[in-house]
């Protein structure tokens, strides 16, 4: 067998960077004051998880750990290296939300997965996934793990992990922060053995009494025999240590991803009116279509749940008289709904659950016709460039300026960065040439004139009288005359 | 023999003029009497070939063909004669992510990327400018496009220009060309048209129909560009002064 652990060391933190972020994303529309005062908080200002029940920072970021905050100080001393640091609140609950989600997020592309978040004293939380079975349908080692890095970096977590021949010892390697991916049991055999004692799940008691037999690291542990371990430790333990060194198998619990879809986000900030939460809904609402598109259903009742610190958990059900899956039909609704709801106080988490599904109608061509859209998409981009060279294709976007020239950026169409602005006008023609040719047929004016400056940045400024002229084969152009009198024609409308 | 020949009458390729398919999605055009001598509009799918100067509303004509159906597909304009402005296709009624340009540096690699996009499943409207499109390469897109329910507009010049300059030195060059070329006019599409600029209307020959008679001459009025309309009117109307500062055309 061959098992990979992956250990989530900061899911808190991490939630909270793609939250903010997400937040920056959405709200270019509506440049409220808010954007600035938030859009900082993930990039520049240190952040560090709390555990109140421990008294110790469990997760902080980069930044947190150059003011010289380190993981398992106490609040206290926090505060007092750097008084302005932001503390998220650590929640057992909401780790194991977000685990679970990443299970669903993997359970696509892996069969067996085990969640590990047992909540021990130092609570780690991570996954485990079975590789040998798999590797069968990947066509290799290297190829079933790239799958699963590219999910993992889809879900924008830090992990570090480790493979080897039980979740046991893929779990110790992990936390030694292994990093690598091995598959010989010569290998997972040599790396494993320069663990120190401490990462492995055995309780103090038995590390502190094989530490007196003078057994620190595992490669000693290895090398002992069963019999010999067998007269010292409890059931457990040597259950355990087999485990280790890859001689049982012990049962696990595989997860099962749930029927009904349930998903759950900590808000970076604590939102009072419901105006702020649609961002964080639309990304709900996102995961669910993209839910509901991969099983084939539709759903006509969702419910969305807001918590807060202290009030109980609101409950807005919303229902729509068609079934229907799509972001854009959904959000209208919620904004719809809570337009006039008035919040009890600061929300710090939102969830969104739908219980009931319905199928498809198969009668239906419409949901197949593009179904497959999105992907061919992009496999006919990726086509078109690997023949054709990769400038030869490219969107047309809208760019800001007013002079025909500036109109129209052509960026390559990999990038997909929605434009913000768009310059709108009425007299702009189909196509524009790369430079201007001077006109020499007779035209007639049907259309001007427009007069135009270039922006007084440029270096050359032009003074320009656009008007749309018409050829005797009624060819409209779009000409103007420049400042010494002189015509031109730059672009065709089609 | 009279059954060989009840058998090819039931053969599907075969059309009587006197039985009108139903069957077939039409898109409409937006201008009654043209609508009404395409039987309806442009087929939903298929190789439509518009031979036309570039400039005379040539694209702006298929406007709601363009933009009114399968909205969630792409539109690509391969080789165009120009840089394409965004802020026409705003207005036109196309959203920016919908459209895609391709630049092939030839003509066969433009013909390739068309039949590619065609295949995709994922073009609503294939727009291409060529002008060396043979019978072999249309029934390629042809078949292309109505396989795949895709529609493929493909700009040509005018045709009386071509058949004169290009008749005799294909027949000399090369014999293969030869036959390509004499069937030019008829090529194994789905529309032919031509398009004649005359003042403030657009004359549209229907040169080769599926399913339909070839019409000369039908005289739509198109407005593609803004024009003073609304300047003159005003001079007309205007009651205030009698002095005219300008006379616009």
């Amino acid at each position: 067998m061959l098992w990979a652990y992956i250990y989530c060391y900061q899911l808190t933190l991490d939630s909270h960077i793609k939250a903010a972020r997400s937040k920056r994303a959405h709200s270019q529309l509506p440049r409220h004051e808010s954007n600035n005062q938030y859009s900082s908080l993930a990039s520049n200002t240190p952040v560090a998880v709390y555990c109140s029940k421990t008294n110790k920072i469990t997760q902080c970021n980069d930044i947190a750990r150059k003011e010289g905050i380190e993981i398992g100080h106490g609040l206290a001393q926090a505060a007092a290296l750097c008084p302005y640091v932001h503390i998220l609140p650590f929640s057992e609950e909401a780790e194991k939300h977000m685990l679970t989600q990443l299970a669903h997020r993997l359970y696509p592309l892996a069969s067996d997965i085990v969640l590990d978040n047992h909540i021990h004293s130092n609570s780690v939380n991570g996954l485990a996934v079975r590789l040998d079975n798999l590797t069968h349908y990947y066509g290799g080692h290297k190829p079933l793990w790239k799958t699963l890095t590219q999910a993992l970096a889809e879900a924008d977590i830090r992990y570090h992990f480790a493979s080897a021949w039980t979740i046991e010892a893929a779990k110790v390697l992990a936390l030694h922060k292994f990093n690598t991916y091995l598959h010989t049991s010569d290998d997972i055999k040599k790396a494993l053995s320069a663990c120190p004692l401490s990462l492995t799940a055995l309780s103090p008691k038995v590390i502190d009494s094989l530490a007196r037999v003078g057994v620190s690291c595992v490669q000693q542990l290895l090398a002992m025999p069963v019999q010999e371990l067998g007269r010292r430790f409890d059931n457990n333990t040597i259950m355990y240590l087999t485990a280790l060194r890859g001689e049982t198998f012990p049962r696990v619990t595989l997860f099962r991803p749930l029927e009904h879809f349930d998903n759950f986000i900590l808000l970076p900030f604590d939102i009072e009116n419901t105006q702020h939460l649609t961002p964080f809904v639309t990304q709900q609402f996102e995961h669910l279509s993209h839910y509901l598109r991969a099983r084939n259903l539709y759903t006509s009742s969702i419910s969305v749940h807001i918590h807060f610190r202290e009030a109980p958990v609101m409950d807005i059900n919303i229902r729509s008289a068609l079934p229907q899956s799509s972001v854009k039909s959904w959000l209208p609704l919620f904004s719809l709904k809570t337009e006039s709801l008035v919040l009890p106080e600061p929300a710090t988490a939102i969830a969104l659950t739908c219980q009931q599904f319905e199928e498809m109608d198969t009668q239906n061509g419409d949901f197949f016709s593009d179904r497959f859209n999105d992907i061919a998409q992009k496999q006919l981009i990726g086509r078109l460039n690997a023949k054709l060279g990769d400038n030869s294709t490219f969107q047309p976007r809208a760019a800001d300026s007013h002079q025909f020239e500036y109109m129209t950026v052509t960026e390559p169409s990999v990038g997909n960065c929605a434009g913000n602005y768009a310059y709108s006008s009425d007299i702009t023609p189909t196509f524009t040439f790369d430079v201007p040719k001077p006109l020499i047929q007779a035209t007639q004016i049907c259309f001007g004139p427009v007069r135009l400056h270039s922006e007084w940045w440029h270096d050359s400024p032009t003074k320009r009288d656009y008007f749309i002229a018409q050829t005797e084969q009624c060819v409209r152009l779009l000409v103007f005359k420049d400042e010494e009198s002189r015509w031109w024609v730059q672009g065709l409308f089609c | 023999m009279n059954k060989s020949l009840s058998v090819l009458n039931n053969h599907p390729h075969i059309w009587r003029a006197r039985d009108q398919r139903q069957s077939e999605t039409k898109f409409s055009l937006g201008f009654p009497r043209l609508d009404k001598a395409l039987n309806g509009g442009v087929t939903s799918t298929g190789l439509v070939r518009i031979s036309s100067l570039t400039g005379m509303g040539e694209l702006s004509l298929f406007k709601q063909v363009i933009c009114q159906h399968r909205t969630h597909k792409l539109v690509v304009f391969i080789n165009p004669p120009g840089l394409l402005q965004s802020p026409w296709l705003e207005n036109l009624g196309l959203k920016a992510q919908q459209v895609l340009v391709v630049k092939p540096s030839s003509e066969q690699e433009s013909l390739w990327a068309a039949e590619q996009c065609l295949k995709s499943t994922a073009c609503h409207c294939v727009v291409l400018w060529s002008n060396a499109v043979n019978q072999k390469e249309a029934r390629r897109l042809q078949v292309a496009a109505t396989h795949n329910d895709a529609l493929c507009l493909l700009y040509t010049p005018p045709q009386q220009q071509a058949s004169q300059l290009g008749y005799p030195k294909a027949s000399l060059s090369d014999s293969q060309a030869t036959p390509s070329n004499q069937s030019d006019g008829a090529l194994p599409i789905t529309l032919d048209i031509a398009l004649k600029g005359k003042p403030h209307a657009l004359a549209v020959n229907i040169r080769k129909q599926r399913h339909g008679w070839p019409k000369d001459n039908i005289v739509i009025s198109h407005r593609w560009t803004p024009d003073n309309q609304a300047i003159k009117w005003a001079m007309a109307h205007n009651t205030l002064s009698d002095q005219a500062l300008h006379s616009v055309s």
